[in-house]
């Protein structure tokens, strides 16, 4: 990795009860992944809007997952 | 193992040097003497091995033992018998995989690319020998080695079923079917490059919800279906390759060379359930089934014995499920009284009060022994937790979750008077609970404890990049710190709950509901909108089993007269419906009054119909008739059937085609049924069976044989091909293509029996009034179609019998007792608790668009049209936070995830 190398920061909005449990088991299974993302936890998808995401790209974000 | 101090880190199995057989991967791969039976384990704990843990068996080694860090591992553990006095029991030991190593002709033992479908499952699976890649086993013979995928794949059907000649299992193992086309249709999903998918089948039996459907789509998107049995399975001189041998049906024999065989293993009760049978008394009957009446599915011959799943006859994992809480039903019938009487209540300290608090945030960092501060500096993440706003207080743990720690967390909350907590360890979702607990002993509410997942979803996945992972630790403590400094205290409220049931359809599924809501002890309204109980049950001769319905229906009637506790309403309809789970209030009216009626929970128990067909001059000709109006004939020993000479009986009459994309289930075995008694009546009488697939799935198999043993003729019709019916003056003439035969047959027949469909009475309003989903045929379309049969997503309301599907009486009971034993669940609870995690929207800021109350998946929103704003019902909210992101002022507040703390977490996350 060089300094110069373009390193994205991500934002991932996961449901709890889904796509957060199988980041939960990626860690169990140690499988292994850039660290580039920054899970936050929500109790369902559909709970993630517009502003979130126009937020999160505000604040820096150069990439976001939902995962539901 | 001490399973109460693992934390399941796996450096035990790491250090393991015994390799042995994945039995959970069918041994196709490889794992450690101690191991994790499967990723998913719950608890997630590991275990030992003894048979082949080299310390067990040879008394050296002991690196587990040596790399515990949390001192787990016990060598000295030994075997102990506990007693427990029991009021019933269940049955619910399963079943093995059919091996067919002993059928030579299939090879199975000496090619490695003849695999069982349950191996096949694995080698599909993600948590599997090849991580979900599908590969031909003769090409993975390490893990070195990359492997081939498959080209061409072969499922032989019928694989220790339905051989009676080989395995001597003479039963249907009613599942294959179903998971051949499953298995099909995921491998041509995994591979890269088309996959010829061929199955070889005898009858396609899809009975169930759906499958037909699934079926034809597999079908459709090019998955073959042959219909014959192969005989002979060969390895290709000098490859790996397998060459099948068939017979065609129109008797051409055939070649055919494939890269892999998934042979489709029956369902089989093992020989350690045939044992603890024999210990408990219980007997089984042929091919090691427990005997049981179609009327009470799940009973043994022991009384207070239950037994649920393959144990009471092949079948999948709905009915298995089903089942499953039909036996809970039965076993605690007659335990009701002593209901509740050895439960036991814990006693907490009183909720402190941080209204107007600064907030005093506790952050407590784990090391999960060397899990996370083998990678992450925890050091480090402590010292800049401690440089984080409101943060008053830093502790590092080497393990969080253990008692001593537990114990000592409650007093620093309580000592330093923090008033929000945070956890940096494992995952909420195994952890946040036990973390809540320590928060109520410390008088503090559960709500204000947030975790960093610092483990999970960072040590673990950046083993690595220790500086990188100690980075992102510290951003997800800061993200955590910022979320919990805007926490407040959420409270649950007591809901009172109408301890009463309402049964809606007094056919035998409502009727049994009814009387087994009644017997566990609460009142019952059982609602019929005919003047009669019984339903359809009332037009049906005999069980597959030979047991009479109507004495059992005048038993049944009886006892629902004789129960104090059940009010029957007949002629009765529903008006209106109000409430939801533990307070409904329904209207009913009938014979011109209506009545209201407080209830805690409701049973949809409304049936189907016998469809009447516009085809085979039904309706137009007196010998054209259906199985119902046999059933009756039959009954009242109608001369016709005495001196009829031929009969031919027609299936899947508006099932199975266009219109009813459905099979209608019954039906096959009905007809055959029918057949057989007819013979009983005149043995002289010819009877053909013109058929599309016979599905006399499980045990009815025997029916099948036995009608075949007995004459009667079966011939196959395809739907493009349809027999004709023609009058022919008091007679029929009966035109049908035979497949076998490769020639057109006339039939003169004395009377033609339609197999007709089982439609939906498509009652939308019903499904209105409880606000419960209805499917593209009318069926009534429960919460989850695999592991919550018998519930809806609107909670307190649940669905039995042949609203849900066509379905025999044994599954109709099954059912009807499932969704009493659901019910009571809730009928149970003095209160139901609500709030915690529910939206709440400010009044303020509503500006009436509604637009949450369209999105709100359970019906949660109602409008109050005093206030003009929307309004949740905390019974009703899940918590998902739809209407949060629907809305366009940001009214409703996810309470515990609002958008404050969602921004917050975002702006923490990418400020470094």
């Amino acid at each position: 990795m060089t300094s110069q190398e373009f390193q994205p920061k991500i934002i991932a909005f996961v449901c709890n009860w889904c796509a957060y449990g199988a980041a939960d088991l990626a860690g169990v299974s140690r499988m292994q992944y850039p660290p580039n993302v920054r899970l936050i936890r929500v109790m369902c998808s559909a709970t993630i809007s517009a502003h979130h995401i126009l937020k999160a790209f505000q604040q820096g974000a150069d990439g976001i997952l939902v995962g539901g | 193992m001490d399973v109460d101090k693992c934390i399941a880190c796996g450096l035990c199995a790491e250090k393991c040097p015994k390799k042995v057989d994945d039995l959970y991967n069918e041994s196709i791969a490889k794992r450690k003497a101690i191991y994790v039976p499967y990723s998913q384990a719950v608890p997630l704990k590991y275990s030992i091995d003894a048979s082949q843990c080299i310390y067990l068996t040879k008394g050296k080694c002991g690196a587990c033992e040596k790399n515990c860090p949390a001192g787990a591992i016990n060598f000295k553990d030994v075997e102990k018998t506990i007693s427990i006095n029991v009021g019933g029991m269940i049955l619910a030991t399963g079943f093995d995989s059919y091996d067919p190593s002993s059928l030579d002709y299939f090879n199975y033992a000496t090619c490695d690319d003849v695999v069982t479908s349950l191996e096949f499952e694995r080698i599909l699976s993600a948590t599997g020998p090849y991580q979900g890649h599908l590969l031909r086993p003769s090409s993975k013979k390490g893990p070195k080695d990359a492997g081939k995928p498959p080209a061409k794949i072969a499922w032989l059907q019928c694989v220790g079923s339905r051989d009676i000649n080989r395995s001597g299992h003479r039963y249907c193992s009613s599942v294959c079917c179903m998971y051949a086309v499953k298995q099909a249709v995921m491998a041509q999903e995994h591979s890269n490059t088309p996959l010829d998918c061929a199955i070889f089948y005898m009858d396609m039996r899809t009975q169930g919800k759906d499958f037909d459907r699934y079926y034809e789509n597999a079908r459709k998107n090019g998955v073959r279906f042959v219909n014959t049995r192969v005989h002979t399975i060969k390895r290709e001189t000098g490859s790996d390759n397998l060459i099948l041998r068939y017979v065609e049906e129109n008797g051409t024999a055939r070649e055919e060379v494939y890269d892999m065989v998934v042979l489709s293993t029956g369902l089989v009760i093992n020989g350690a359930t045939v044992d603890l049978a024999q210990r408990l008394g219980v007997t089984l009957g042929e091919d090691n089934f427990t005997k049981a009446s179609c009327f009470a599915p799940v009973s043994t011959s022991v009384d207070g014995i239950y037994a649920c799943g393959v144990l009471t006859g092949p079948k999948d994992i709905p009915h298995s499920v089903m089942e499953a809480s039909a036996a809970a039903c039965a076993a605690t019938v007659g335990l009701a009284p002593s209901r509740g009487t050895l439960i036991r209540h814990e006693e907490t300290p009183e909720e402190r009060n941080i209204d107007r608090q600064r907030p005093r945030i506790g952050v407590f960092v784990c090391n999960c022994g060397i899990n996370i501060g083998g990678i992450v500096r925890v050091p480090e993440v402590a010292t800049y937790a401690a440089t984080l706003p409101d943060v008053t207080y830093v502790e590092e743990n080497l393990f969080s979750c253990s008692q001593d720690i537990q114990d000592k967390m409650t007093q620093a909350i309580t000592e330093q008077g923090l008033n929000r907590v945070v956890i940096a360890a494992c995952t909420p979702r195994t952890h946040e609970g036990l973390f809540q607990q320590t928060l109520i002993n410390a008088g503090l509410n559960k709500y204000l404890v947030e975790m960093a997942n610092i483990r999970n979803q960072d040590s673990w996945v950046h083993s690595d990049d220790p500086d990188q992972a100690t980075k992102k630790a510290k951003d997800l403590v800061r993200m955590a710190v910022a979320k919990v400094r805007l926490a407040s205290p959420l409270t649950q409220s007591p809901l009172g709950v109408s301890r009463s049931a309402l049964v809606i359809g007094g056919g035998l599924t409502g009727m049994i509901s009814a009387l087994m809501l009644a017997r566990q002890g609460f009142p019952v309204h059982l609602i019929e909108k005919s003047d009669i109980l019984g339903g359809n049950a009332r037009l049906l001769n005999s069980t597959w089993q030979g047991e009479s319905v109507a004495n059992r229906l005048e038993k049944l009637t009886d006892d629902i007269n004789a129960e104090e506790r059940i009010q029957v309403h007949l002629c009765s309809s529903i008006k209106h419906v109000e409430g939801f789970v533990g307070n409904f209030t329904t209207e009913i009216a009938g014979n011109g009054e209506s009545e209201t009626i407080k209830h805690g929970v409701a049973i949809l128990a409304t049936g189907a119909k016998e469809s009447k067909p516009a085809e085979y001059l039904y309706g137009e000709h007196s010998g054209v008739v259906t199985n119902l109006e046999l059933d009756a004939m039959i009954r009242t020993d109608d001369h016709r059937l005495r001196k009829a000479e031929n009969i031919v009986f027609i299936q899947c009459v508006g099932s199975r085609d266009a219109n009813r994309p459905y099979c209608s289930k019954v039906c096959c075995t009905h007809t055959i049924k029918n057949a057989l008694a007819l013979l009983e009546k005149n043995p002289e009488v010819r009877i053909f069976i013109l058929y599309r697939d016979i599905r006399t799935y499980g045990q009815r198999e025997s029916l099948y044989l036995e009608a075949r043993q007995k004459g009667v003729i079966f011939s196959k019709y395809e739907l493009q091909k349809k027999p004709v019916v023609i009058a022919a003056g008091q007679c029929l003439e009966v035109l049908f293509h035979d497949p076998v035969l490769d020639g057109n047959i006339a039939v003169s027949a004395d009377l033609v029996c339609l197999a007709t469909a089982i439609e939906s009475h498509h009652d939308a309003s019903l499904a209105q009034f409880f606000k419960v989903p209805m499917d593209q045929d009318g069926w009534l379309l429960e919460a989850h179609q695999k592991l919550r049969p018998v519930e809806f997503a609107t909670e307190g309301v649940f669905l039995c019998g042949m609203a849900h599907y066509p379905k025999p009486i044994e599954e109709s009971i099954s059912q009807a007792l499932a969704a009493t034993s659901r019910a009571l669940t809730v009928l149970t609870r003095d209160q139901i608790m609500v709030g915690g995690v529910v939206s709440r929207i400010n009044p303020e800021l509503c500006c009436g668009c509604q637009g949450c109350i369209n999105v709100c998946p359970f019906g949660a929103i109602t409008f109050n049209l005093d206030r003009q704003a929307a309004e949740v019902n905390a019974a009703l909210c899940k918590g998902c936070g739809a209407c949060a992101a629907a809305c366009p002022s940001e009214a409703p507040m996810l309470m515990g995830f609002n958008n404050e703390q969602l921004y917050a977490e975002i702006e923490m996350a990418l400020c470094s």
